[in-house]
């Protein structure tokens, strides 16, 4: 059998199992090592994702490297002050321009053969050019870096590799008005390095359970309720599931018993500068805020928790980068208001690496859950009947119409539309052949 | 002037603290790896600062690997109190039960008096072993601690624990054992 007639069997077994509005999902398409190819293939070979935050790149000559799917790129802030993605790779022979996280730099110099190349792409030179290359050296133009669409919204930085699709503002779409009140209600900065780890998961699991998943806490960190942290499960439950569209899902918790605002008086101003009046209106009644941007960035407002006696929450970011059908690699990021009051950054960091982080006390529980799903996964491989699996919670639910925000939002947060709806955009990139 | 080795300089930390705090560490992670985590608790003084950096990976000389303002650990003894009580007082601690296996290889000791009068800083090598489940998996967690002890009503506690850990990349898939 060929590859493509391969290819295309596959595709047909996803066109005819994965029915996300009817509520199931095939358990095989978690961890299935040909849906992987085609997943890096045509989501993480063609749409936008995050690499870096702008906080990262002030200075000029600043870069970091980073992942988009598999491959190595870095992230640079030009002399001329634009932020640009190169493929990680010299043009001479696909070594690794650079090994490091992050540096500042005019050029980077192959440690192969010495391809050097400026930290806006082109290529500048090698050593003994002129004697390697006779008479007058390489052509200047065609070993440029090879580079990545790039954008930026709310502070977050993205590329892609596809030339012609959407732009960035295109792809967020209904998503940009809640990342306004996560990343864009006042300036951010990344804290530090990221914490980084391995989790034995498919990357959809984390990605699924960030963009719809509410329903999960009452069990899986049933731990806060029960030493008396928060008030019942309700943190769970009350507030709102948005499918923001574009497989771009989120859940607000809101529960209204201790009114208002928990976010520091000192950032009000900036706030209201830089949100409309109902994107700062539901910030404040806010209690938890999670979600996913398509298809591996996770963010999250946790609830609110008292840390040496003051209700602070801890703002986290979160990739889910793949690194096999079995295994992620996690980045993780503590976002902070820039001019925060110092008890807000120092309590709220402590927050943020005590709850979501890799010693996180939710996290921790997550990844049990995430590895055994993929685990049993596996088990489709071996199987001639297909397993589905239900995600129907919410299939009937009315959207609220006088919701202030965009997307299709559903009154309470036990629901499984965004994660529909993260399969539904999954189904059709993974299904878009071009020539 | 010649001087024996066994004629201690006189900042050197005396043989009988030596012992006292290696046998204190020693047993210290025994109770950890025996899943003692309520005496564990005990041994920590109420202000103690218990911290794990974050590494990354940089060029000689292009700035530290270390970074402290990025933490896997960033805890006091409230946040240690949480944690143990959520392994101890619930059921539903998912990435500790059934638990995992540990041992918890503590060496190469070195010894400095301070920073207070009742304290001695003790710098060792932690070599954790964690396996979980029942396929035959385990992680290696490697590290350095540093370890401040304080004399507190004729009882060594722990008053400080920094741990840089070796792995710019973590390759255990949580930190929910201590460190």
């Amino acid at each position: 059998m060929t590859y493509a007639t391969h290819v295309d069997d596959l595709t047909e077994r996803l066109r005819a199992t994965v029915r996300p509005e009817e509520g199931t999902i095939p358990l095989f398409v978690y961890s299935d090592p040909d849906v992987y190819r085609l997943e890096q293939e045509r989501i993480f070979g063609r749409v936008w994702q995050f690499v870096a935050h702008e906080s990262e790149l002030r200075e000029e000559g600043a870069f970091v490297v980073r992942q988009m799917g598999e491959q190595s790129v870095i992230v640079a802030r030009g002399d001329d002050g634009e932020i640009r993605v190169f493929l990680n790779a010299c043009r001479h022979r696909g070594m690794k321009l650079t090994c490091e996280d992050r540096g500042v730099t005019s050029m980077w110099r192959c440690p192969y053969h010495g391809f050097t190349f400026a930290n806006y792409g082109n290529f500048m030179g090698t050593p003994f050019e002129r004697a390697a290359y006779p008479p007058d050296g390489l052509d200047r133009e065609r070993l440029r870096l090879i580079e990545a669409r790039c954008d930026s919204y709310a502070g977050l930085v993205f590329a892609t590799w596809d030339e012609e699709g959407p732009s960035l503002a295109e792809y967020l779409g209904d998503m940009r008005w809640y990342l306004d009140i996560f990343a864009g209600r006042a300036e951010m900065e990344l804290v530090g390095e990221a914490q980084r780890w391995i989790i034995p998961s498919s990357w959809k699991l984390p990605s699924e359970n960030f963009a719809s998943d509410a329903y999960h806490t009452a069990t899986a960190h049933a731990f806060l309720a029960r030493l008396g942290l928060v008030r019942s499960v309700d943190f769970g439950r009350d507030g709102y599931h948005v499918d923001a569209g574009g497989g771009h899902g989120l859940g607000m918790g809101v529960h209204d018993d201790r009114p208002g605002s928990w976010f520091p008086a000192e950032l009000e101003d900036e706030y209201r500068a830089r949100l409309d009046p109902d994107q700062l209106a539901l910030l404040h009644r806010i209690r938890n805020f999670h979600g996913n941007v398509f298809p591996n960035l996770s963010f999250l407002i946790p609830n609110f928790i008292p840390v040496e006696g003051r209700l602070v929450t801890g703002m986290m970011l979160r990739l889910w980068q793949p690194a096999g059908p079995n295994r992620l690699q996690a980045w993780s990021w503590h976002l902070v208001e820039r001019d925060a009051p110092e008890w807000w950054k120092r309590l709220g960091r402590k927050m943020y690496t005590q709850t979501f982080s890799s010693s996180g006390m939710f996290d921790q529980d997550d990844t049990e859950q995430w590895e055994a799903q993929t685990e049993v996964s596996h088990a489709a491989l071996s199987r001639h009947d297909e397993v589905m699996l239900d995600y129907t919670m919410g299939l009937e639910a009315r959207p609220l119409t006088d919701f202030p925000g965009p997307g299709t939002v559903y009154g309470g947060k036990f629901n499984e539309a965004a994660a529909r709806s993260f399969y539904r955009t999954w189904l059709n990139l993974i299904l878009e052949e071009r020539a | 002037m010649s001087t024996s080795v066994w004629v201690l300089p006189a900042e050197a930390v005396s043989p009988q603290a030596r012992i006292a705090a290696e046998d204190f560490l020693i047993a210290e992670a025994a109770l950890l790896d025996d899943r003692r985590f309520d005496e564990w608790l005990e041994l920590f003084t109420d202000d103690v600062e218990y911290v794990a950096p974050v590494r990354s990976i940089r060029r000689r000389g292009y700035g530290d690997d270390v970074d402290w303002e990025s933490r896997h650990f960033d805890d006091d003894k409230t946040s240690l109190s949480l944690r143990v009580r959520r392994l101890t007082e619930t059921d539903v601690a998912w990435a500790e039960d059934p638990p995992s296996f540990t041992r918890r290889i503590v060496s190469n000791f070195r010894f400095r008096a301070g920073p207070a009068d009742d304290e001695l800083t003790v710098t060792t090598n932690l070599l954790l072993f964690r396996s979980r489940g029942t396929r035959g998996d385990s992680d290696v967690i490697a590290g350095e601690r540093t370890d401040v002890l304080r004399l507190v009503d004729g009882q060594l506690k722990i008053a400080k624990r920094h741990v840089v850990l070796d792995q710019a990349t973590l390759g255990t898939k949580n930190l929910g054992v201590f460190l």
